[in-house]
């Protein structure tokens, strides 16, 4: 599915990222943890696209295709989602309205049909249901006004509306508290399939509990210092980072 | 801007500005200055009384008929000035304006009251140019009770570069008194921030104006600009005029202006008297609260002394 | 961080170039003698036949605009303008007296059809039912071509018909209402128009009617160096609705023509109007050179109790605009809305923005504008509410928004407030900002292209005053809000 391999990213001219390397097998979910500071917003912008993040060396494919060299939308409908840390607000467009230009952005590209209102609705009627959604709540402007809590549940709405292949959460859980954490992760848990893997990016362990993954990484000073099973997390949350940051 | 100087010193009538020039729609001299007074003496500052620790005081008298004073005041890099500005009412007609060019160097910091009061006859007009250098601080809170024709000029010269100012203004007018507050707030260069509050209340026949405009030259990126002018009419005879401008020549800013006008709250009102308040001494009261607003905002304490007891005179005023 | 270099350029790049009107109609026209004189005048005024007292009215409006000066205060910069050196009246030839569709000159017909213009008495969809009809007067430079649906309306007792016509057929309504809300001498633009208005559309719906279909009037300039001066005069009498729509284009032409419309509304006791203008005029190309001079005088009397008049505008074209529809709210009660979008890319300048001047107690105002510049161009709102001492209970709420696309362009807010009133009620609030890089980066990466990105957060923008127009119109313009900003074919 992923490959990442020994990627450099500068922003600004700063090397943030030193030397990357991640395989993430279809199915999978991988977690990367680490300090502030480690390169885990960097690596999640630069394989969703964003401007201003500069490769200077190294590669990220995605079944093969050189993901680098496509812009942010052409990324989106190869199926990579990036669930945003901070999401925007959108003023004046409906999310009901943006989801479905989106889905039907992405699947123009892919040379699919586009989908029809009333089918649209009708899915959207029910993934909004199974996050326990006001269905009202995406008729408004997106995020405008949303809490933190709501702007995240709409990213796992949207997320569940657009099926990606690659999804990457960014500090899924920064802002939210238990329940919402609970509905979020039950909202990602349901989207774990055979064909799809994740990215799980957090500082903290807790969201770990909800979301089990296949494998941690430890990231620090902008490279992968440690790997293994889900008991690495813990370790983490026990004895912090201290060890990794001179390992860097 | 300064129109009335201009013709005081010239003695050229037509030099006054009139309805007709569009920064003075609002405050028409040429009607009001007739015959034009004859220049009486140059203004000279009083001796300071009375000055709280640590602030600098500058008095003016008001002339016999008409008078100018032009004067410059800089504050050096990093140093910071505490400066109360007191303009005071004579007796009758006079006319009066009055330029004070300030300039601030890198970092430093002036904090200015500005207490006007001028005579109900008097035609008061002031202009206070600010150039600010980088890193500065200019805090400045005037407040007004009017004149037949009051103005209060403020323009700032703002050059970016983590400069921030701060105008503030409150005007209380009741009988038949005018008073305008006027901001010029010219973001030059990248990187600045204002913020501009101004409270009103005209009661009576009073007439409140404010004009405020905010400029971002082009490549003046990351300006952060905000204004907000609230006034209360109290009487069915009184009058607001405002016009809050924004003009923008670059992309990357954050800016707004914000204006309302309106009676007291009348929710409000109706609760204190529900507690037993008449109703005369509840207005005062949510009006003071209003006002008060901007008080609380003056940073140094002696100042915001010098302010309250000038306020308490100004709601005395509409009590009668 | 402001919106990436990419999409300033994209969206500068495409000022001018996909102008989908600029064709010119090659047809043999009618000319008055270039230049503006009392001949000329005469000339226009037999050209329509008119009664001496209407001629009367036109000369002495000259004599004013003699006496006027161009006004200067508007934030708009264009070269002197030689009012000698233009056409003021220009027909296609065609026959005298009222014709019927099968006598229209077919290649106006091909004109119309090309811009998208029903002139036959169809559905406005064709093929789609129970979609609204809509009745036509279409204007081609000094005359009308042809109005539909008028016997359908005359039915309803509504008068829907070429200006010229109402003054022959309904010469007391005219003379009762024009200029009674536009005075003659009102300012430079709209006395020149009283003096040599050729033609524009005349409506009169009576008590208790509702307009049984949208009323709607297309202007075309087509001749050269030839100015338009359409004058439109609406009736609403007591207790009616009706909703009118205006449409304009013109050629792409590389001389600056000259627009200098007068729109006068009467609303009568618990009347409605709705007036939705799409401005599409021709915006010059990249560099500025050609484009329309759009200098219009629009106001609506609130004259009865209760009354309603609303303007939604979307203004994307012109190379200069200068134009504020207003509302005098007379009538107790009575309310006043303005819904803008402007538009303005390349080197276009619009000062554009509304007045609402509260005389009788109780009336309302609403104010939403939505500027957008891109390019080297500005957008100015400027608008005034004025609450005089009678207008007890008087409201206005006012919200101004600028959003800029590059570093070259200039947005400016310029909102006069007279409250002489202690019973009124006004807010306003204005802000401006730029097109975000992380807004659109959001956006694309959930499968958007920088293009669609664009579209989508514009039209988000501006999706409080589409949402007042009606809905077909909504939908046309919201492709030319994209067309203007971001290329993609309307």
């Amino acid at each position: 599915m992923l490959h990442i391999d020994n990627l450099h990213v500068s922003v600004a001219d700063k090397p943030i990222i030193k030397g990357l390397t991640l395989d993430l097998p279809a199915g999978q979910v991988h977690a990367i943890m680490g300090p502030n500071g480690a390169g885990k917003s960097t690596l999640s912008y630069t394989l969703a696209g964003r401007g201003g993040y500069e490769v200077t060396g190294g590669t990220a494919t995605l079944d093969g295709d050189d993901l680098l060299a496509l812009d942010p939308a052409a990324r989106a409908a190869k199926g990579v989602f990036l669930s945003f840390q901070y999401p925007l607000e959108i003023p004046g467009v409906p999310a009901l309205t943006f989801v479905r230009t989106a889905l039907n952005a992405q699947r123009k590209a892919r040379g699919e049909a586009e989908i029809g209102a009333p089918e649209f609705l009708k899915r959207a009627r029910a993934t909004a249901a199974a996050l326990k959604m006001d269905f009202e709540m995406l008729r408004r402007g997106l995020n405008v006004g949303f809490s933190g809590g709501e702007k995240k549940r709409m990213e796992i709405f949207q997320m569940a509306m657009l099926e990606p292949r690659l999804l990457i959460l960014d500090e899924t859980d920064s802002g939210l508290d238990i329940d919402a954490l609970r509905i979020v992760s039950e909202g990602v848990n349901a989207l774990r399939s055979e064909g799809r893997s994740m990215l799980v990016i957090t500082h903290y362990q807790r969201l770990l509990d909800y979301i089990r993954p296949d494998r941690v990484h430890v990231l620090a000073a902008g490279r992968i210092v440690a790997s293994g099973g889900p008991e690495l997390a813990l370790e983490l949350e026990r004895d912090g980072y201290d060890k990794y940051a001179s390992a860097a | 801007m300064t129109g009335l100087r201009d013709a005081l010193l010239t003695r050229d009538e037509t030099r006054l500005p009139g309805r007709r020039d569009e920064d003075w729609r609002w405050t028409d001299l040429r009607g009001t200055l007739r015959p034009m007074p004859v220049l009486s003496e140059a203004v000279q500052p009083l001796a300071p009384f009375d000055a709280p620790q640590g602030v600098q005081v500058r008095r003016f008298a008001a002339p016999a008929t008409a008078g100018t004073a032009e004067a410059s005041l800089s504050v050096a890099a990093g140093e910071t000035l505490v400066l109360l500005d007191r303009v005071e009412a004579g007796e009758g007609p006079y006319a009066r304006d009055l330029a004070l060019h300030i300039t601030l160097g890198e970092g430093a910091t002036l904090h200015r009251l500005v207490l006007a009061a001028d005579s109900a006859e008097a035609v008061s007009m002031s202009l206070t140019t600010v150039a600010l250098a980088a890193g500065a601080t200019l805090h400045q809170t005037v407040l007004a009770t009017g004149a037949k024709r009051q103005r209060i000029a403020t323009t700032v010269a703002h050059p970016g570069g983590g400069a921030h100012a701060r105008l503030d203004g409150a005007y209380l007018l009741s009988g038949a008194r005018h008073s305008d507050q006027t901001t010029i707030l010219d973001h030059r260069g990248p990187g600045g921030s204002s913020e501009q509050l101004i409270r009103g209340v005209a009661a009576d026949q009073g007439r409140g104006v404010f004009q405020g405009r905010i400029t971002v030259a082009e490549g003046a990126d990351g300006t952060d600009a905000r204004l907000k002018h609230n006034a209360l009419l109290l009487s069915g005879r009184a009058e607001i005029d405002a016009k809050p401008e924004l003009e923008i020549y670059a992309d990357d800013v954050a800016c707004a202006h914000g204006n309302t006008v309106g009676a007291l709250d009348a929710e409000a009102l109706f609760y204190a008297m529900s507690r037993g308040i008449p109703e005369a001494e509840a207005r005062l009261m949510l009006v003071e609260a209003f006002i008060g607003e901007i008080v609380e905002r003056i940073g140094a304490p002696a100042l915001q002394d010098a302010a309250r007891a000038f306020l308490a005179d100004g709601l005395e005023a509409l009590r009668r | 961080m402001a919106a990436d270099q990419d999409t300033v350029d994209t969206v500068a790049a495409l000022a001018g170039e996909k102008y989908a009107h600029g064709f010119v109609t090659d047809i043999e026209q009618e000319f008055a003698e270039r230049g503006l004189n009392t001949d000329v005048i005469r000339f226009i005024s037999a050209k329509k036949d008119e009664p001496q007292w209407l001629l009367d009215w036109r000369l002495e409006a000259y004599e004013r605009w003699l006496a006027l000066d161009e006004p200067d205060w508007a934030r708009v910069h264009y070269p002197k303008i030689d009012y000698q050196d233009l056409y003021y009246y220009a027909a296609p030839k065609q026959k005298a007296g009222p014709q019927s569709l099968d006598e229209v000159d077919p290649e106006l017909l091909a004109t119309y059809a090309k811009l998208g213009i029903p002139l036959k008495e169809q559905a406005f969809l064709a093929g789609v039912q129970g979609s609204p009809r809509y009745a036509v007067d279409a204007v081609f430079d000094s005359v009308s071509v042809v109005t539909t649906f008028k016997a359908e309306l005359a039915k309803a007792g509504v008068i829907f018909c070429p200006l010229s016509e109402a003054v022959r057929e309904h010469p007391e309504l005219v003379r009762k209402y024009l200029g009674s809300v536009v005075p003659v001498s009102d300012n430079y633009f709209a006395c020149l128009n009283s003096a040599v208005f050729s033609e524009g559309s005349f409506v009169y719906v009576p008590p208790g009617v509702r307009c049984p279909m949208e009323l709607s009037t297309y202007f075309r300039i087509n001749a050269l160096n030839t100015g338009q001066f359409e004058r439109t005069l609406i009736i609403a009498d007591a207790g009616s609705y009706v909703s009118y729509l205006e449409g304009c284009t013109a050629p792409m032409r590389d001389e600056n023509q000259l627009h200098a419309a007068v729109v006068e509304l009467v609303a009568l006791d618990d009347a409605e109007i709705k007036y939705s203008t799409v401005q599409n005029w021709y915006p010059g190309d990249a560099e500025g050179k050609g484009g329309i001079y759009n200098f219009v005088t629009k106001r609506a009397d609130c004259r009865g109790a209760r009354s309603k008049v609303s303007w939604t505008q979307v203004e994307t074209g012109s190379a200069i605009t200068w134009k504020y529809p207003s509302c005098i709210l007379r009538g107790d009660g009575s309310s006043g809305e303005f819904y803008s979008i402007a538009i303005t890319n390349g080197r276009q300048q619009a000062d554009t923005g509304t007045k609402m001047i509260h005389l009788g107690a109780n009336t309302r105002s609403r104010i939403i504008a939505k500027g957008i510049s891109a390019g080297h161009s500005s957008s100015t709102y400027r608008g005034l509410v004025s609450v005089h001492p009678k207008a007890t209970g008087a409201r206005n709420f006012t919200q101004c928004d600028s959003l800029l696309i590059g570093k070259t362009c200039a947005a400016h807010t310029v909102p006069y407030v007279e409250a002489r009133n202690a019973n009124a009620q006004l807010e306003h609030e204005a802000t401006t900002t730029r097109l975000s890089e992380e807004q659109l980066f959001y956006v694309m990466q959930r499968g958007l292209s920088q293009e669609e990105a664009v579209q989508l957060l514009v039209n988000g923008f501006v999706r409080e005053v589409l949402q007042e127009l009606p809905m077909e119109f909504a939908v046309e313009a919201q492709k030319l809000v994209a067309v203007s900003l971001e290329g993609s074919v309307g």
